[in-house]
C-alpha cells in the first residue's frame, strides 16, 4: 500500500496523472508530507501544482486555499520564489472568486486592486487588470461597468501575462450573451468556430455557449453540429460543468433524450464540484430538462450516482425536477443577495 | 485599376527553398520519403494508363566521400518537357498560393512532385533528374541548384520510360547516404508498398520490402497468421509484441493492426502510431488517429482516405479524421469485447498490464465497463483483488474517495471486516460510483471516514453515564480544535483513539492553515469563506472503550490530568494520520511532552524521597 511515500515519489506519481481528483489527492498528500517535515520550498512547489490542477478540475476552493498560503510565503521571501507563475495563478483565483457567494463585492474589489497593484509593481501590462475587472463585473451582473472595462482593456497592450487571445475572445463573446445580442455573439464566436483561435479550453467552452444564441436565431442545424462537437470535447471532464449545463439547456428544447444522456454522464461531476456557481447552473438546467423528459417518457428512471443525496423515488421525474430547481433557486438567492441585483436568478430564467 | 499598376511579388526562390526545406519538414531524412512518394505516384499514374503494369523502384549508391551519390529510379510514367515546365511553375506559384494550398491533398501529381523534390536540397547541393515520358518525346535532363537556378536539356540518347534522380550528398548529410541507413529507411517508408523496392550497393542487391502481406487488405485475416503479424510488427515497430487486435473501418479504406504494448505505459505517454497513407509511410508519431484512451497499443495503420498536412507528417483534424478515429476506437473496443467473451485469460493478461488504460476507457464507456469490470484490479481491505472476486463476496462495496480517507479508516474497517475499496487512485472512485449503473443488483457506497463509526459498538447508556465527567473534560479540552470526543468500542483494541475528519472539517483545517500563513487580505477572504462552511465541520475523536489506557482515562477523571491526556491523544492521532498541525496544536504537543516528562520525573523523585 502506498501510504508512506515520500515527497518526491508523490510528486512523480502526481505528474504522471492527468488532471483530476486523483492527481489532486496525490498533490495534497505531497504538500502535507512537506508541511509535516518542514520542507518549505517543496510545500510551495506542491501548492503551485495544486492551484493549477484544482483550478482546472472543479476545485476552486482548494486552489484558493493553496494560493493564499503561497502568496503569504511569497510576501515573506519574495526572492525565493518565481513571481511569474504565482501572478499567473492569481488570475485563476480572480476568475473563480465570484463563484463563492460568501465573498462580498467589496472583498472582490479589494482583491482586484491588490492584483492590479502587484501586476503594476512587476511592470506587467495593465490589460490583465482591466480584463479581470471586466470579467468580475460581468459575474456580478454589472453590465454597464463591464462594458466600460471592456472598452478599456481592448485598447491596452497584451503582454506575456495576458490571457490568451482565444480566452479573451470567449469572454468578450460572453459579454454579448449577457447583453442579449445574439447576432453579435455569433460574430464574436466566428474566429473561434473557424479554428483561428484556440487553446486548451477554447473552443470547448465556446461550442456550448453559442447553442442558445443559435437556437434563438432559429439556426438549430448549425447548433446541432456544434453541440455534437462540443460535447465530444468536454465529455467525461469535471472541468466543464457549466458547459454541460449549457448543453442541457439547449437539448431540453431540441432533443431531451440526448439531454438526459448528458445529465446522466455528467451529474457525478456537478455533484462533486466545488464551484457552487457551476453547480447551481447545472442543477438549474437539470430541472426543466427533467420536466420535459417526464412529458415524453414518464416511465423513465433516472440513473443517479450512488452517493447522490436524494431520498425520494428517482422514478418520479417531476419530484426530482423540483429537488434540482429548489437547490438552484436557493443558491441563486445567495448570489443575488451578495450582488444586490437579480442578475443570477435571471440567468436561471 | 490599370494593368500597369499591377505588380508581382519578386520571389526569391532560394529563400523559398530554404523555408520549405528547413521549416516544413521535421528532419532532412524525409527526402527519401519524398523521392519514394514521387516514384510511387509516377508508377500509379502509369498503372492507371496501363492496367496490370508492374512497377518497381531501384535505389543505387555509388562513389565514396564527396562523390557519394544516390540514384533513385522508377519505371513510372516519366515527365515530358512540358511536364517539367509545369512542375517548375508550380514551385514558383507556391509564393502566391501559400505553401499550404499547394500541398493540400489533391494537387496534381506534377505539383506534388516539384515540392517533394525540393526536400532533396536538405541533403544535396545539386539535383539531377533524367526522365523519359511514357507518352513519348525526347528524354530530358533537369539540373537544379538550391539558389533556384536550373538548366533543362534534351538528351541525345533515348532512355526507357521512367525517372531517375541523382543526388550527391553534402558533407553534413553523409550519414543519410550510408547503405545500412538507406536500407532501413527504405523499409521504414516503403514496407507496405505494393511493388518491389531494391537497393544496389557494392554490386549487391537487397530486396527491401517483401511481398505485401495478405492481411494488409483484410486485417481480419491477421488473426490466423499470428506469428507472421507479430514478426512484422517487431521488424517495423522495433518491439517484441505478444498480442494484437486487427482494426478495420466500415468503408474498408482504413485498416490496421493494434499491437498491445508489452509493458505498462504512463497515462501521459506520447501516443505514437505509425500510419501509411496510400501505402507510403506518412507518420510514425500520428497522435490523433486513435482515441485518447488507446495508449496501451502501438498501431500500424494504413489509410487512403485521410488528408495529410503540408509537411505530410500528420493529418488534418477534420470530420473525416474524427470519423476514422471513432471507428478505429470501436474496432479496438470490439477486439477487447471478443476477448472478454471467449478468451478471458488473454484479456486478463492485457488488463493486468494496462489496468489504467482499461479503467480510463471504462469510465467513458459504460458498456465496455460492464464487459470487463470483473478483471479490473482494486486495492481493498481484502488486499489487491480483481473486482469480480470482490463482488463475489456478496457484500456492500464501500469505497473511499481519496487515499487519505482510506488510510484514516482502513485499520478500523478491516478490524470490523468491512469490505472497503481504496478509491483514491485515478478513476477508482468514479468507477465505484458508476458500478451499480453498469452492473445490476450491486450496491456500492461511498464511505466517509466518520461513517466507520457505524460499525462501532455503542456503549450502553448506563456505562456511558459513568464516563460523563471524563467526557465533559474531554469535550472542553477539544473545543478549541473544533473537535468533539465520543466513546465507542471498536477493534483493534490496541488502538486508543481514532480521529476522523469529514470533508468539511478537512477543508476548514486547510483554510485555517493557509490563513495562518497568508497575507491579511487573503486571510480575511478565507475567513469569509469559512463562514460558508456548515457547522458539520466538527471532527471527532473516538475514544476506544476497549483500550486499557482509555479505560483508565475514562474511569478516573482528573481535572488536571484528563484534559492534557486527551489533548495529547488528539495531537498523537493527528501525527499518526499525517495531518499538518497548526500553531495551537504544535504548542499543545510541545507543552504536553514537557509536562509529562516533568510529571514522570517528579513521581520518580517523590518515590526516591519516600524510600
Amino acid at each position: 500500500m502506498k501510504t508512506e511515500m515520500d515527497f518526491e515519489e508523490l510528486m512523480d506519481e502526481a505528474y504522471g496523472l492527468p488532471n483530476g481528483p486523483a492527481k489532486l489527492g496525490m498533490l495534497e498528500e505531497a504538500a502535507r508530507v512537506a508541511d509535516v517535515n518542514g520542507m518549505e520550498e517543496e510545500a510551495y512547489e506542491a501548492r503551485s501544482e495544486i492551484v493549477e490542477t484544482a483550478t482546472f478540475c472543479g476545485y476552486p476552493m482548494k486552489a484558493l486555499i493553496a494560493f493564499s498560503w503561497q502568496l503569504g510565503k511569497f510576501d515573506q521571501q519574495p526572492e525565493e520564489y518565481d513571481e511569474e507563475t504565482l501572478m499567473w495563478s492569481y488570475k485563476w483565483i480572480l476568475g473563480k472568486l465570484s463563484s463563492f457567494p460568501e465573498v462580498s463585492r467589496d472583498k472582490m474589489m479589494e482583491l482586484l486592486e491588490d492584483f492590479g497593484q502587484r501586476f503594476k509593481s512587476f511592470g506587467y501590462s495593465e490589460r490583465s487588470y482591466w480584463y479581470y475587472r471586466f470579467r468580475i463585473s460581468m459575474d456580478l451582473g454589472e453590465l454597464e461597468e463591464a462594458g466600460s472595462s471592456y472598452a478599456k482593456f481592448r485598447t491596452m497592450d497584451r503582454d506575456f501575462m495576458s490571457d490568451c487571445e482565444a480566452c479573451e475572445q470567449d469572454e468578450m463573446m460572453r459579454y454579448f450573451i449577457l447583453t442579449g445580442d445574439d447576432e453579435k455573439v455569433l460574430e464574436m464566436a466566428k474566429p473561434i468556430l473557424k479554428g483561428r483561435m484556440s487553446c486548451a479550453e477554447i473552443p470547448h467552452l465556446t461550442l456550448s455557449e453559442i447553442l442558445m444564441p443559435l437556437y434563438r436565431l432559429g439556426r438549430t442545424a448549425e447548433a446541432d453540429k456544434h453541440q455534437q462537437k462540443g460535447y465530444r470535447l468536454i465529455k467525461g471532464q469535471n472541468d466543464f460543468v457549466r458547459s454541460f449545463a449549457e448543453q442541457m439547456d439547449y437539448l431540453a428544447r431540441t432533443n431531451p433524450a440526448k439531454g438526459i444522456d448528458v445529465l446522466e454522464e455528467s451529474l457525478v461531476f456537478a455533484m462533486d464540484n466545488e464551484d457552487p456557481f457551476a453547480k447551481m447552473l447545472f442543477y438549474g438546467r437539470t430541472a426543466p430538462l427533467l420536466r420535459r423528459w417526464a412529458d415524453e417518457s414518464p416511465e423513465y428512471r433516472l440513473r443517479l450516482p450512488a452517493s447522490f443525496p436524494y431520498e425520494g423515488d428517482p422514478g418520479d421525474l417531476r419530484k426530482l425536477a423540483d429537488y434540482f430547481a429548489e437547490y438552484a433557486r436557493a443558491a441563486a438567492d445567495k448570489y443575488d443577495q451578495r450582488n444586490g441585483n437579480r442578475h443570477v436568478s435571471s440567468l436561471l430564467g | 485599376m490599370t494593368a500597369s499598376n499591377e505588380y508581382r511579388f519578386q520571389v526569391n526562390l532560394s529563400g523559398m527553398i530554404q523555408i520549405l526545406s528547413n521549416h516544413l519538414y521535421s528532419s532532412p531524412k524525409v527526402f527519401l520519403r519524398e523521392l519514394m512518394q514521387n516514384a510511387t505516384d509516377a508508377i500509379t499514374a502509369r498503372t492507371e494508363a496501363e492496367p496490370g503494369y508492374q512497377g518497381e523502384v531501384r535505389v543505387e549508391l555509388t562513389g565514396t566521400g564527396e562523390q557519394l551519390t544516390m540514384m533513385v529510379e522508377d519505371n513510372g510514367i516519366g515527365l515530358t518537357e512540358a511536364d517539367i515546365h509545369e512542375f517548375l511553375a508550380m514551385i514558383g506559384q507556391s509564393s502566391k498560393r501559400g505553401q499550404q494550398a499547394l500541398l493540400d491533398g489533391e494537387t496534381s501529381f506534377i505539383g506534388r512532385f516539384g515540392i517533394g523534390l525540393l526536400s532533396c536540397f536538405m541533403v544535396s547541393h545539386e539535383i539531377v533528374m533524367l526522365t523519359q515520358s511514357a507518352k513519348g518525346g525526347p528524354s530530358m535532363e533537369w539540373r537544379g541548384k538550391p539558389d533556384g537556378t536550373y538548366t533543362i536539356r534534351q538528351l541525345d540518347t533515348q532512355l526507357s520510360p521512367g525517372t531517375k534522380v541523382y543526388l550527391r550528398c553534402t558533407p553534413d548529410a553523409a550519414h543519410y547516404f550510408e547503405a545500412d541507413y538507406v536500407k532501413e529507411a527504405l523499409f521504414y517508408y516503403g514496407a507496405l508498398l505494393p511493388y518491389p523496392v531494391t537497393l544496389h550497393h557494392d554490386g549487391v542487391q537487397h530486396v527491401v520490402n517483401n511481398e505485401t502481406p495478405i492481411w494488409l487488405m483484410d486485417p481480419a485475416l491477421a488473426r490466423s497468421r499470428r506469428a507472421e503479424v507479430l514478426a512484422f510488427g517487431e521488424r517495423l515497430l522495433g518491439e517484441k509484441f505478444q498480442d494484437f487486435i486487427p482494426l478495420t473501418t466500415a468503408s474498408g479504406r482504413t485498416g490496421g493492426i493494434a499491437f498491445v504494448l508489452p509493458h505498462a505505459v504512463n497515462l501521459n505517454a506520447k501516443r505514437s502510431h505509425r500510419v501509411y497513407l496510400k501505402r507510403m509511410l506518412i507518420s510514425e508519431k500520428a497522435e490523433n488517429i486513435l482515441p485518447e484512451w488507446a495508449f496501451f497499443v502501438k498501431c500500424l495503420i494504413w489509410t487512403d482516405e485521410l488528408q495529410p498536412t503540408a509537411s505530410r507528417e500528420h493529418f488534418y483534424e477534420n470530420e473525416k479524421l474524427e470519423e476514422v478515429r471513432s471507428e478505429l476506437g470501436d474496432a479496438l473496443r470490439k477486439g477487447l469485447a471478443n476477448m472478454a467473451e471467449s478468451q478471458t485469460e488473454r484479456l486478463q493478461k492485457l488488463i493486468r498490464l494496462h489496468a489504467l488504460s482499461m479503467k480510463a476507457l471504462a469510465v467513458q464507456d459504460q458498456a465496455f465497463y460492464a464487459m470487463i469490470h470483473r478483471w479490473l484490479p482494486f486495492e481493498s481491505t481484502r488486499g489487491h483483488r480483481e473486482l469480480g472476486e470482490l463482488i463475489d463476496e456478496g457484500e456492500t462495496l464501500y469505497f473511499t474517495s481519496s487515499v487519505d480517507e482510506y488510510r484514516q479508516i482502513h485499520h478500523v474497517a478491516s478490524a470490523q471486516s468491512m469490505l472497503v475499496i481504496n478509491g483514491g487512485y485515478i478513476y477508482d472512485s468514479e468507477l465505484m460510483m458508476t458500478l451499480p449503473m453498469t452492473v445490476h443488483n450491486l450496491h456500492t457506497e461511498r464511505l466517509e471516514p466518520d461513517q466507520v463509526s457505524m460499525s462501532f459498538t455503542d456503549v450502553p447508556p448506563a456505562e456511558r453515564n459513568q464516563y460523563y465527567d471524563a467526557l465533559r473534560l474531554a469535550d472542553s479540552a477539544l473545543q478549541r480544535f473544533r473537535c468533539r470526543a465520543e466513546v465507542k468500542g471498536f477493534k483493534p483494541s490496541d488502538l486508543p483513539v481514532l480521529f476522523t475528519l469529514s470533508q468539511e472539517s478537512s477543508t476548514l483545517r486547510a483554510l485555517e492553515k493557509a490563513s495562518e500563513e497568508s497575507t491579511e487580505l487573503f486571510s480575511s477572504l478565507l475567513g469569509s469563506l469559512s463562514s460558508g462552511i456548515s457547522s458539520a465541520g466538527y471532527s471527532t475523536l473516538y475514544l476506544n472503550v476497549n483500550n486499557p489506557i482509555i479505560q483508565r482515562v475514562l474511569t478516573s477523571p482528573d481535572d488536571q490530568m484528563t484534559p492534557i491526556a486527551i489533548e495529547m491523544l488528539y495531537v498523537n492521532a493527528l501525527m499518526m494520520g499525517h495531518y499538518a498541525m497548526n500553531r495551537q496544536e504544535l504548542e499543545v504537543l510541545n507543552q504536553g511532552i514537557v509536562r509529562f516528562i516533568d510529571w514522570g520525573l517528579r513521581g520518580n523523585t517523590d518515590r526516591k524521597g519516600d524510600a
